[in-house]
């Protein structure tokens, strides 16, 4: 996962990072890395070895769809895309984000 | 569903595409500046493989590869395997198949689950008027009625037989549906001279004729044509592998027939039976207005299935019949386990041996979910193994079985045919061996590659439990094979009360129309006794209804005593001998004497038994006492008081019975009895007694031979049990004694460097042989006390098979069988023991 440095993804997150990078328009797996890149204000950095592994997931799950087309710089590349399902995903996932991180600023913002 | 789908699809295009499009990642980032790492592309491509292939099929199937690979090169342990859990398997099916065979196969009849057997009266056979009545009565679709145990005389052109024939309606294959293999079925509108063979019959005594249909044969003086031959699987309607040799149709009227109905659709048993008991109230009316009546056929009537298990849950017999095939399942189960234990001991120690290679796959990365799955399947492979060579060692015994011949006076074939309950039944046993076998090795080497340091002490310890389990297991079996050892010593030291070792038997069937008149069959038996009484060598010779063991007439009844105008209910056997009979079977008379000619013709004399004596006539001196019975006005007169017999199986009590003179009682029945006192071996005058009858009608079945032989069915169950039982004794004791020396041999070979520092320290040899029997010992005893407690309560309901008076829990029983299992024990130890003894000090302490 991240290297020293950048935070550790939470099990479960890149999904959630992943189909939201998606939202707008279909993207290639290193495009999606980027995003979620720049998206972080550099703050996360998402490496080859966990992103193709949880797109191949999600592909199997039916949250996005995959199709071979060009990319910017004429080059053949796989394009992911979110399906309806994995809009579903995403609207429940955030959902439960928002309470978690919600719950845990709570609980750090109190002395115990 | 979509999964799979898309696992389908993307099967072969999927490593190229993950190549590709790593590569185009890779490509990307190598241009821009602001790079994000690469990662580990190993892993990348391992997880995808995980997660788009069918893991769990295509591993199941990479490690079944990888378990023949092991498993060939290590070919001890599978021939051991095949030969202990084929063993257990084969033999297994194998009581399987004949429980099958007994209990749930099905007649061969159309549609058997709508055949119903009823008995009217409580009476197996009903007069041919009942039958017809009832099929008057429009009840049932169809009524047919059958005489089975008939005997019939065929004449082959040069000597006369005596084959067993089953008399039937001439509708009984169109109302049952039989199928033939040639010609056809007896119809309604044949002949009575018809006549469908058997196939044993046909095969063995016709040579198989293929143009046999249409030819005629003699029985019993006529000519009947063959009309049919009956398939080579023919299951006749009582079962139990009876097998008759021909089938004509009834032409005496006074022949008793078993009625069997089908019933229309819908009905069922209950419905039948409701309908039966009505129809019977009828008859009984209508009976009464012409004759009185001895007995009310609706009284005792009774509806019983004919195949399956409607048929056990209506037939008392067949509950014993299950009973007993449930016994020898549990005894056989529990040596399959036996064989399963030492299965599982070689696992054991070769996951023992494989300790590294597990270790050195668990750090590579496999789950510990796989490398048990594997372990598992490699006991799979085996049981597999096993229950192929189990249905091999099936099949012959099967066909060992369809050939014996019983020593049976009534011809019993079985077809015990591989079908889908037999071959469902052997893959149940090799999962359960898979599971007996693998579970705990795997489960054990598994945990061991993970904390190896628990593994030393551990291993040895689970190793020697199961080994006193197999030594108590192999006890519970062998104290049931003794238990039927002894029955069989038992029975046949059991006197049946009568002389069984002098005496011959002949059973003479006579042609039923020459010998309508009772006068002529008087006159037979006159002759036959003086002719037999004649030859060389033969002290004397005496006729008979019925000679014990062959048959029996049981009678229950009111005896009204007369001289105190008493009625007592009596159950007695009855019987008609010449007066000779008692001196023949060496029967001693307590009082009085044999029946004398001349006497007043209206009081008849009878002899009692001793039992019938007391039970019945105690109220005084019974010698000389009148009594009247059977509804007619004939007066008895007891002339002797006799000691009891047994009647039809050697482990009975002797129940009451009384005998009349065979002179002056009207015989209907046209089969004779003898029995013949010969001074010399009776087998060395079977020739002459044979000779002898036959010269006084050519036309006459005869069966001659000496009475032990002839009894052999009273002492088939206890010879049955005694062989399968004792034989499974043997082979759980084997099984064991091999696991206990396996494990005796594993122990030394790993104690060496012990026994050597043990010898180095000056230890005696002797002591060192005595150290390791003394471990084995331990086992036995153990072993032996765990095997004892489980006995004593599992043999407990044995005693349902046994000869009264023989207790399951006798403790002569248990103390023969711990003393042999310790003998064979010890025996198996010494080896090891021996080779403990001769560890050489300096090679064992260079050793590891």
């Amino acid at each position: 996962m991240a290297k020293s440095g950048s935070p550790m993804l939470l099990q479960g997150t890149l999904d959630l990072l992943i189909l939201h990078a998606l939202q707008r328009c279909p993207l290639h797996g290193y495009s999606i890395a980027q995003t979620i890149h720049l998206l972080s204000g550099e703050a996360l950095k998402v490496e080859e070895g966990s992103l193709y592994p949880a797109l191949y997931r999600l592909e199997l799950d039916g949250a996005i769809a995959a199709q071979w087309g060009v990319s910017e710089n004429n080059r053949k590349a796989k394009y992911y895309e979110i399906t309806k399902r994995g809009r579903k995903l995403l609207a429940a996932q955030q959902e439960t984000w928002n309470r978690l991180s919600i719950g845990v600023q709570r609980v750090l913002a109190r002395q115990p | 569903m979509r999964r799979i789908f898309l696992k389908l699809r993307r099967r072969r295009s999927m490593e190229r595409d993950i190549e590709a499009e790593l590569a185009f990642h890779r490509e990307m980032s190598a241009l821009h500046i602001n790079s994000v790492p690469m990662g580990n592309t190993t892993v990348v491509r391992e997880q995808a493989r995980d997660l788009w292939r069918f893991s769990l099929v295509e591993n199941f199937w990479r490690d079944v590869v990888y378990a023949v690979r092991s498993l060939r090169r290590s070919p001890a342990l599978v021939v051991t395997a095949m030969i202990s859990l084929g063993l257990g398997i084969g033999i297994d099916t194998g009581i399987f198949s004949m429980a099958v065979e007994f209990l749930l196969s099905e007649p061969s009849v159309t549609g058997a689950s709508s055949i119903v057997y009823v008995r009217l009266a409580g009476n197996s056979h009903s007069s041919k008027e009942a039958l017809d009545f009832v099929r008057a009565s429009g009840l049932f679709q169809d009524v047919a009625g059958e005489n089975e145990e008939a005997y019939i005389n065929w004449n082959d052109g040069a000597d006369t037989r005596q084959i067993s024939a089953v008399l039937l309606t001439r509708n009984y294959f169109a109302a049952l549906g039989v199928p033939v293999a040639l010609g056809r079925g007896i119809l309604p509108q044949d002949s009575n001279d018809v006549a469908v063979l058997g196939d044993h019959f046909w095969r063995t005594r016709l040579r198989g004729d293929p143009t046999v249909v249409g030819r005629a044969i003699r029985l019993d003086g006529r000519a009947y044509t063959v009309v049919g031959v009956l398939p080579k699987t023919f299951r006749s309607l009582i079962g139990f592998g009876y097998s008759p040799d021909v089938f004509v149709p009834t032409y005496l009227d006074d022949t008793i027939l078993a009625i069997y109905a089908r019933l229309k659709p819908g009905m069922t048993i209950g419905q039948a039976r409701a309908g039966i008991v009505a129809v019977a109230q009828r008859l009984d009316k209508e009976v009464s207005k012409t004759t009185p009546q001895p007995f009310r056929y609706a009284e005792g009537v009774q509806v019983s299935a004919v195949g399956g298990m409607d048929r056990i849950r209506t037939e008392t017999e067949m509950q014993t019949v299950g009973l007993f095939f449930v016994m020898l399942l549990v005894v056989v189960g529990l040596v399959l386990a036996i064989a399963c234990v030492n299965v599982a001991s070689l696992l054991l120690a070769r996951g023992s041996a494989r300790r590294q290679e597990l270790a050195i796959r668990l750090s590579l990365g496999a789950g510990r979910a796989r490398l048990f799955q594997q372990l598992l399947i490699e006991a799979a492979l085996l049981s597999l193994l096993g229950a192929a060579c189990g249905l091999l060692l099936r099949q012959a015994l099967a066909a060992t079985v369809e050939q014996l011949q019983l020593p049976l006076p009534i011809p019993i074939r079985f077809h015990l045919t591989l079908d889908w309950r037999i071959t469902l039944y052997a893959t149940l046993l090799a999962t359960f061996t898979t599971l007996a076998c693998g579970l705990l090795p795997a489960w054990r080497s598994v945990r061991q590659s993970i904390a190896p340091s628990l593994r030393r002490e551990g291993r040895m310890r689970l190793q020697r439990a199961l080994v006193v389990a197999q030594l108590a297991l192999s006890l519970v079996v062998l104290t049931a094979g003794f238990l039927f050892l002894r029955n069989l010593w038992r029975s046949n030291a059991i006197s049946p009360g009568f002389d069984i070792r002098h005496t011959i038997y002949a059973d003479v069937n006579l042609p039923p129309q020459a010998y309508k008149d009772v006068a002529r069959k008087r006159a037979f038996v006159a002759e036959a006794l003086r002719r037999l009484t004649a030859l060389p060598g033969i002290q004397s010779a005496a006729a008979a209804r019925v000679v014990p063991f062959n048959g029996g007439t049981r009678f229950a009844g009111g005896l009204k005593l007369l001289d105190t105008g008493k009625t007592v209910n009596t159950f007695y056997y009855w019987n008609a001998v010449s007066p000779d009979y008692f001196r023949v079977m060496g029967i001693a008379f307590l009082s009085g004497q044999t029946f004398q000619t001349g006497g007043d013709a209206a009081t008849r004399p009878v002899i009692v038994n001793r039992p019938f004596a007391q039970r019945y006539l105690a109220d005084g001196e019974p010698l000389g006492r009148t009594f009247r019975y059977g509804g007619d006005d004939t007066a008895y007169r007891v002339v002797g008081i006799v000691d009891a017999t047994k009647n039809l199986s050697i482990g009975e009590d002797p129940q009451p019975q009384f005998y009349e003179d065979l002179a002056r009682i009207d015989n209907t029945r046209t089969r004779l009895e003898f029995i013949v006192g010969s001074a010399t071996p009776p087998a060395t005058q079977l020739q002459a007694v044979r000779a002898a009858l036959r010269r006084i009608e050519p036309n006459a079945g005869l069966e001659v031979a000496t009475l032990y032989s002839s009894i052999g069915l009273a002492f088939l169950p206890s010879q049955v049990g005694a062989a399968l039982l004792g034989g499974l004794g043997v082979l759980g004791l084997m099984l064991a004694t091999i696991g206990l020396y396996g494990v005796m041999v594993y122990s030394v070979s790993r104690r060496t460097r012990e026994i050597g520092v043990r010898l180095a320290l000056g230890a005696d040899r002797r002591d060192i042989a005595f150290m390791v029997l003394a471990g084995a010992a331990r086992l036995i005893l153990i072993g032996s006390a765990v095997g004892l407690l489980c006995a004593f309560f599992l043999v407990k309901p044995l005693a349902i098979f046994l000869v009264p008076g023989l207790r399951p829990s006798d403790p002569l029983s248990f103390l023969a069988v711990a003393l042999l299992l310790a003998i064979t024990g010890l025996a198996a130890a010494w080896g090891p023991a021996r080779r403990a003894a001769a560890v050489d000090p300096m090679t064992s302490l260079r050793y590891e």
